[in-house]
Order: structure tokens, then sequence, then C-alpha cells
């Protein structure tokens, strides 16, 4: 009896190490790459291809930065993807939770509410580059390609199903006796879902934000294409810019890389519960 | 509702009232008209339009009007090879990426689940990489496989292994792609496990405890079968990712080299801006769209989401 539950017990410790073991490699195979462009930031060009590899930067220099941030527009860049980020999410998430509050409580005719949302998901599967063509003629005809608008519009389309559907599934959770009180109270249905169900939503609210706004932060297809100047442009494309045929400057790169990523990163740390949460909620329950 | 209390004048009162009852009526219609008509503008009117554009010939000089060519540009992709060899690349990089993500995800989920469930911060960390611009994860990338002096060629020297041109490389490139991107999306899967792991009932897994079931069984008859609608999530949303990847190609290998990394995202991208020829772009696009939606609606049919 006691030699089977010590072997058992050994098991039980090879097991957990093996598992520390492996989650300590997926670690380091994550970060390993964040770090490298972090790394080579702070790098003088020729230190960047050193062999071998300069683990740590040996003479860290903030030369890229100045290059991308005081020499070149980047700030510009990051100060339009913020705007249009900004301007998206907002528009996203106030008109979705307006709209997964109506799919959630109220009922309608023919069906409707089950061919709505389907409908509503659907938009969502279109790949980017298929609307991509209309909407560069559509922006076109009305002179607004290179224009922020024009970029806000656009991600507005490919984060509005996605946030419907997120808020839809909150307010299914929440319990509908508040609102009904609200009602009996005097309140209009309006006001109820206005000053119950909204606040009530509020970690709903937060983890739809987050998402739309990291998603619009990021994108980098119809930016490329809605806009070529610098006032319009943002980060992904100012990044990507630097990529040129005849060469890449590896430094101006990695710190503009290295800077777009910091924000998202120190973002997902402070609303890491929202983060887990949205998805989970959001994303499991569909 | 009416509420006199409130001291307003008779008049305002009838007319807020009036509007007020005219809104209440139809708050159900109200509150979902602007994300319909802002969906419909953007989606259906492009849809429409890209079909519009589909059945003509494109000249890139504006001056001159469209020209109809019917089913046209549809025929073409029977016969357009760049086209085949695009689907292909879509297709594998599809299969292979989305199937690598799902095993690590699935298996990082089950051990961080079972061993150190606390730490909500180590999960923050995992998730680093999904929360990244994919630009900079392409750049990233970029100067890792640097053929010769990137890191990842002297790690490949001190382990004495043979140098490669990774995403240069004609055999390598869309294996180099696949890593890239297995790198940035398994924490998505990852993520959706864990919160799918997180809601499990207790009782099935007391059950089987008692009749002596081995944690391969348990995982095999329980946790599996229960986490499958987050599983069915989880891959569709995937899948349709994968399925337009841009950012990754366009920056790492351009497409190349000989092709073997060309996707359909790129194709598209080519021949309307490089080739000039909206028109065929239309097509392929509406083609991609069409087998999109149709693999999509029948997964979530199949696996009864969206109820």
């Amino acid at each position: 009896m006691a030699t089977i539950r010590t072997r058992s017990r050994g098991r039980e410790m090879l097991l957990r190490l093996s598992a520390y073991l492996t989650i300590l490699v997926a670690l380091i195979l994550t970060l390993f790459p964040v770090y490298w462009i972090a790394a080579n930031s702070f790098k003088f060009d020729i230190d960047i291809f050193a062999v071998p590899p300069e683990w740590l930067p040996r003479n860290p220099t903030l030369k890229h930065y100045d290059e991308a941030f005081i020499q070149r527009p980047f700030l510009r860049y990051a100060l339009n993807s913020l705007l249009v980020a900004v301007g998206t999410t907002i528009i996203s998430v106030g008109f979705g939770a307006m709209a997964g509050y109506a799919l959630a409580r109220f009922s309608y005719p023919w069906q409707w509410r089950k061919q709505i949302s389907f409908w509503i998901l659907s938009t969502r599967m279109m790949p980017p580059i298929v609307s991509i063509i209309p909407l560069y003629l559509f922006f076109n005809y009305f002179d607004m390609l290179n224009t922020k608008s024009a970029l806000i519009i656009a991600y507005t389309a490919f984060n509005l199903p996605f946030a419907t559907w997120m808020m839809k599934s909150y307010f299914q959770d929440l319990p509908v006796e508040l609102e009904e009180a609200a009602i009996v109270d005097g309140d209009t249905r309006w006001g109820a879902f206005l000053h119950v169900a909204l606040p009530l939503a509020r970690p709903g609210l937060a983890a739809t934000a987050i998402f739309c706004l990291i998603i619009s932060w990021n994108e980098f297809l119809l930016s490329l294409i809605i806009t070529l100047t610098e006032q319009s442009q943002t980060l992904p494309i100012g990044i990507a810019g630097r990529v040129t045929q005849y060469k890449t400057y590896w430094g101006e790169i990695s710190a503009a890389g290295f800077m777009a990523c910091v924000p998202i990163v120190i973002f997902a740390f402070i609303v890491q519960k929202h983060l887990v949460r949205g998805l989970s909620l959001g994303a499991v329950k569909g | 509702m009416l509420r006199p209390d409130k001291g307003m004048p008779t008049a305002s009162l009838r007319l807020g009232g009036a509007l007020e009852h005219w809104t209440e009526r139809h708050l159900r219609y109200l509150m979902l008209a602007p994300t319909m008509l802002i969906l419909l503008a953007l989606t259906i009117f492009p849809s429409f339009y890209m079909f519009y554009a589909a059945v003509h010939r494109i000249s890139p000089n504006p001056d001159l009007p469209w020209e109809f060519v019917g089913a046209g540009n549809f025929a073409r992709l029977l016969t357009d090879a760049q086209f085949h060899v695009a689907l292909r690349n879509t297709v594998v990089f599809t299969i292979v990426a989305v199937t690598f993500e799902f095993l690590l995800g699935l298996g990082l989920a089950l051990l961080l689940d079972k061993f150190i469930r606390r730490l909500t911060f180590l999960k923050t960390v995992l998730m680093i990489p999904m929360m990244l611009p994919p630009i900079a994860v392409a750049i990233t990338w970029k100067i890792i496989y640097e053929p010769q002096f990137g890191v990842l060629n002297e790690i490949m020297f001190r382990l004495g292994l043979p140098l490669q041109a990774w995403a240069g490389d004609v055999n390598l490139a869309m294996f180099s792609i696949i890593v890239a991107d297995v790198w940035q999306w398994t924490p998505f899967i990852f993520l959706l496990m864990l919160a799918g792991l997180a809601s499990l009932p207790v009782e099935p897994y007391e059950a089987a405890a008692l009749d002596g079931a081995s944690s391969w069984r348990q995982f095999w008859d329980l946790t599996l079968p229960f986490l499958k609608p987050v599983i069915a999530i989880a891959l569709l949303l995937r899948v349709m990712d994968a399925l337009r990847l841009f950012d990754l190609v366009f920056i790492l290998t351009g497409g190349g080299p000989a092709d073997r990394t060309k996707v359909l995202s790129l194709y598209i991208y080519q021949v309307a801006y490089r080739f000039a020829d909206p028109g065929y772009a239309a097509a392929i696009s509406l083609f991609v769209l069409f087998v999109t939606i149709l693999l999509s609606t029948w997964f979530m049919k199949r696996m009864r989401l969206a109820e």
C-alpha cells in the first residue's frame, strides 16, 4: 500500500515538473521575439546583425527612437492610429450595445431576431480583401480617400457585428427584472436601458471596447489601400513603409514596432480581467 | 409613459409625450436601426458592387467606360495557374497553421488549468502575441529569419545544424510563415480553451474518479465533449482569419519565393493594384467570399452554433 502511494506521488511530481518545464519553454518562446525587437531597437544598425548576436545591447542608443519619432513622422502615425481606433470603438460599442440589447430583449415578428442575429454575424465572415475594392471606389467617389473618417467607417463595418454579438450575450445574462422594476417605477424602456441595463453591463462594454481598440489599432490591409498620405496613415502602414525594395531600416522599424506593441501590452495588463471574461462570455457563448 | 408630475407646460408635455410614445412603441426597431443601416451600407452594397465589377473589364484609366464581359472574369479562374497556386497555398496554410495552433493551444490550456490555475499574470503574458499588431509580428520574424545575420541561423549554427534562408527559401518559406502565425495565434486558442475549462462542471469528474476512470479517459469522455462548442467557435474564427492571411506574407515574403507563399488575399491585392485589373480581382474576391460563407454556414449548422 505504502509503496503504491509513494510511486504515484513520485509520478505526480514528475508530471508536475514536466508541466512546469513545458510552460517555461512556452514562456520563453512567447517572449523571446518581443524581447528581440525591443533589444534591437536600442542597438546601432551595425550591432543589430552582429555575429555572434548581442543578446543584450552593448552600446544602448536611442538613435532609432530619434529617427522614428523626431525625424520621421511616426508620432503622427501613432496619433492617427489612436484617433481612428478610439473613433471606431465609440461608434461600434455605442451602436453595438443598442443593437445587442434589442436582440437580447425584444421580440420580433416572423423570426426576425434569429435571422438578423445570424446575418449580423455573417457580415463578419466577409474577408476584408473582398470589400476593399468597392470601399476604395466608394471612398474615391465621395472624395474621402486619405481621410481618417474613411478608416473609421471601414473599421466600424468590421467591429460592429462583433460588438453587437458580444453585447447581446452580455445582456442575455443580465436578469430582466431590474429593468422591469425601473419601468414599473415610471421609467421608459429606453430609460431602463440607459439607466439600468447599460451600467450593469459595464464589464461587457469594457471587454468589447478593448477588442475593438486592439483590432483597429492593429489593422493593416484597409489602411494600406485607403490611405497614402502622412496625414492619414496609421502606425502599421508607417512601419511597413520602411521595408523598401532597396533597404530595410531595421533599427527604425524595431523602434516603431516596439512602440506599437507597448501601449497594447500595458493596456492588456491593466484590463486583463475584462479581457478573459470578455472572451469567455462573448466568444464561448456565441 | 406620461409623467405630469414633472411640472412641464402642457403643450410641450403633449408633444414630448407623443414623441416619447412613438419612440417607445418602435424602440425595438430604432435600437437596431443604426447597426443595420451601417452594415447594409458597408457589406451589402459592396457585395452588389463587387458583383457588378466582376462582370466588367475595368480599365486603369478612369475615363474609359467599363466593358461588360459577362462571366468572362469567372471563366478566367478556371485556367489561371497563379490563382490555383494561391488557392492551394491558402488551403495548405490554413490546415497546417490552424491544426498546430489548436493542438498547442489546447495542450497548454490543459497544463495550465491542471497545474497553475491561479496565475492570471502568467496567462496574460502568454497572451501577448495575439494582441500585437500583425505588422510588428511580421517585422520581428523578418529580423529573426534574416538569413545572414538573423538570430535563428545563429542558433542553428550553435547547434551544429545547417543554416537556412528561412522565409527566402523555396521549401521553407511557407513553413516560416506558418511558424510566425502559430506564434501569434496559439494564444488565442489557448485563451478560449482556458475559458472553456474554467466553466466545466465538477460533478461528472467526481463520479468518474469514483469509477476509477483514468485521466486520459476523463479527458476523452468528459472534457472534450464539454469543450466542443468552444472548440467549434475557436476553429471557426481561426479558419476564417487564416483564409484571409495578408500582413505576414506581405512583409515576410511578398508571396515569393517562386510564388510559394502567394495566398489568395495577396493575389487579389496584386491583381487589383499591380496588374490594375479590379474587375478580375472582384471576381476572385467573390469566389473567396462564396467559399468562406459556404464553409462557415455549413460549419455553424453542423455545430448548431448561433441558435
